[in-house]
């Protein structure tokens, strides 16, 4: 009798966890997002007449869109293929060394660092009148600002990406050797050497595999996660192309009120694109497990 | 668990009751101003503004507040905001049919004061019930015009200012201040001029626009569809044909006049602009940049206006921000912000309608040191044009050129 009311009142308790989980998490986004998508057609907003296709048509007839969405993906990935890379090399060279408190301090403060935070700091040290700028002119490489590269604002976002690498490395640093010492990565390796692997090879076939397959899933949503970021591309990026959350922003905010449903036609449009590869992401690892 | 669901309704209900007391304000226009002093007295009022001018909130928090609580027993809120974002909020909360917003009252100008009476979001006409408003001289057309329309008492004047151009009198010793100067220096100096993609950088395309239409007038009256076709085509030819010598090639803008300050304050470019007639004093008094800048204005003239303090239409207190911006236009509050040293704003108040107590005040007011006076400026003050000049050149600023 004791153990029918136990598994009663764990069954209600799980109903009453699942029912808040969907009025906090799933009920919001789900409003926000019906929201949107109402705006995107005219069917809401205080500007607009009624139903329409014309935002819509506005936005897919002028490819901005697409080229926001591509000009995302492209700095999105060259940034964490970069910061991934250099947290693999830093713990795969360097675990032990990060044992040591202090250094480890260091690694991981950029971690506290809020993103309008790092873009700032990232005009700070990499703009003409930056730390760079102004060592390149004390020791002569550069004659005046003029002579010293573009780093910010950039045609090839290269401030974008530096930044987003100072932030994203050191959280796949954290990851990566977490995973190191929880799967014995060490002994892993020393087992491969002894049965002949030479340290290319264990690093190459033990090491690093393992590291990306136990955070592939991360890693994934990271990539997800840097296509939306606003601050960084807002303050170090240009005026055009502009990343994704940029243009929306900047869309929803347009002086002209009869336009404002087109950021809205752009927001859904990427959270339908968004959910689709999340989803395809997720539903591709059930498989493999099942 | 059963603890956390209670918690979570109760927050839900409390969440939805409105937060504020409302007051009645049907009969507000009828009332006396006594009785609106007394229905105002110990309310809050909540105001919208830009905050990116240290010396404005230094004003409000130190002189408006207190003042305001010590004299009316009201509480200001400050919440930050401006053009956008007090738009997107309040057709937020129209959408919802809040009637008691967040806010109530903001501060605007033309554009921002068009998009809110385009969604019904300013309530008045109040004007007329501001005591203060008797010491402003209405007939001056850059006071009771916004961008071409008439305040119709929905919206107090606060400031005037003129648009004005910033150069370094030793390396720029003669600064370009017509269109084809512009582009001689330019190519003179090349990488050292820019246009903003914000307000101020439009600013400066209205000028050039007006410059193109040969005349200071020559946008005067509602919008011209031709008439901006016609020149708008001008000026993208003149800007593509010359952004190769702009700053990093015309390739990118900077987005906002904060940027092109400090671009201007590092030497990246010789050439600035702003309101506040060029606002370099207090730069200039931080050290930010050297006291050989200068203030001018474009040969055909800058723009001059106003900027403006309204009342939300779903304002939950009314009485108190009439008698808040009563307080915000007082001879006593306008004396201290037009301080140089301070906010360095021109009083919209009229000398000639002062007691001669108030005139000997305004009249101590020390001179600027390094920027020129308003009045310096006014042979070459032009009107805003219409907002809808403003939209169209920043749809096709970013069309024409920016994306191009």
């Amino acid at each position: 009798m004791k153990i029918l009311e136990s598994m009663l009142s764990k069954n209600s308790e799980n109903k009453i966890s699942l029912g808040l989980f969907f009025v906090l998490a799933i009920l919001p986004v789900a409003a926000a997002f019906s929201y949107a998508v109402l705006y995107s057609f005219g069917v809401v907003g205080i500007a607009n007449e009624g139903f329409t296709f014309r935002f819509w048509k506005e936005v897919l007839s002028t490819g901005e869109f697409i080229q926001s969405f591509g000009y995302s993906a492209a700095i999105s990935a060259v940034s964490m293929v970069i910061s991934i890379s250099l947290a693999l090399y830093l713990t795969i060279i360097f675990h032990k060394d990060f044992e040591n408190k202090i250094l480890s301090f260091i690694a991981y403060l950029p971690l506290s660092l809020p993103g309008v935070v790092a873009a700032f700091f990232g005009v700070q040290v990499l703009s003409k009148s930056g730390f760079f700028s102004r060592l390149s002119y004390k020791i002569g490489w550069t004659e005046d600002l003029s002579g010293f590269p573009d780093l910010i604002n950039d045609q090839y976002a290269i401030g974008i990406i530096i930044t987003f690498v100072s932030v994203v490395a050191p959280f796949f640093l954290l990851l990566f050797l977490n995973i190191y010492e929880n799967e014995k990565v060490d002994e892993l390796h020393k087992l491969a050497n002894s049965l002949g692997a030479d340290r290319r090879q264990s690093i190459w076939k033990v090491e690093i595999p393992i590291l990306l397959h136990k955070s592939k899933k991360l890693i994934s949503l990271y990539l997800i996660f840097l296509m939306g970021a606003y601050e960084i591309p807002l303050i170090l990026g240009r005026e055009a192309p502009q990343m994704l959350s940029v243009l929306i922003v900047r869309d929803l905010k347009q002086y002209d009120l009869t336009k404002i449903s087109e950021g809205y036609v752009i927001a859904v449009i990427y959270s339908i694109v968004i959910g689709m590869i999340t989803y395809f992401i997720f539903s591709r690892q059930k498989q493999v497990y099942a | 668990m059963r603890r956390i669901f209670f918690i979570l309704l109760t927050m839900i209900i409390f969440g939805c009751k409105d937060q504020k007391a409302t007051n009645p304000t049907t009969d507000l226009l009828t009332l006396e101003w006594s009785e609106i002093l007394t229905r105002a007295n110990g309310s809050e009022v909540t105001f919208m503004m830009w905050q990116g001018s240290p010396d404005l909130n230094k004003y409000i928090n130190e002189y408006i507040k207190p003042h305001l609580k010590e004299k009316h027993g009201i509480t200001l809120n400050i919440v930050g905001g401006q053009g956008p974002e007090i738009v997107q909020l309040l057709m937020g909360e129209k959408q919802a049919n809040v009637s008691d917003g967040q806010v109530d009252m903001v501060w605007i100008n033309g554009e921002t004061f068009f998009q809110l009476k385009a969604i019904d979001g300013l309530w008045g006409p109040f004007l007329d019930k501001i005591p203060n408003s008797k010491l402003i001289d209405l007939s001056n057309k850059f006071i009771s015009t916004d961008f071409q329309q008439p305040i119709g008492g929905m919206e107090v004047p606060w400031s005037i200012t003129q648009f004005a151009l910033v150069h370094d009198s030793i390396e720029t010793p003669t600064p370009p201040s017509t269109l084809p100067e512009l582009a001689a220096y330019v190519k003179q100096n090349q990488g050292y001029f820019t246009i903003s993609n914000d307000f101020s950088g439009m600013t400066l395309l209205k000028s050039f626009l007006a410059e193109l239409s040969g005349s200071p007038h020559g946008l005067d009256g509602t919008f011209d569809e031709i008439k901006y076709s016609d020149l708008s085509e001008k000026l993208w030819a003149w800007i593509n044909q010359h952004k190769k010598y702009f700053w990093k090639n015309g390739e990118t803008f900077p987005s906002e006049n904060t940027k092109l300050n400090q671009m201007y304050a590092n030497g990246e470019i010789k050439i600035s602009y702003g309101f506040g007639e060029g606002g370099i004093d207090d730069k200039i008094n931080q050290g930010l940049i050297p006291k050989s800048t200068k203030v001018y204005p474009w040969k055909n003239g800058t723009i001059k206006n106003s900027n403006y303090l309204g009342i939300v239409s779903n304002s939950g207190n009314k009485a108190g921000a009439m008698v808040a911006i009563n307080y915000f236009l007082s001879p006593d509050a306008q004396f201290r912000k037009a301080d140089v040293s301070g906010v360095n704003a021109n009083t919209v108040l009229s000398y000639d309608l002062l007691t001669a107590d108030d005139k000997v005040k305004f009249d101590q007011i020390p001179k600027r040191l390094y920027g020129p006076s308003i009045e310096e400026l006014k042979g070459h003050a032009i009107q805003e044009p219409d907002p809808r000049y403003m939209i169209k050149l920043y749809e096709d600023f970013r069309k024409y050129v920016i994306e191009k």
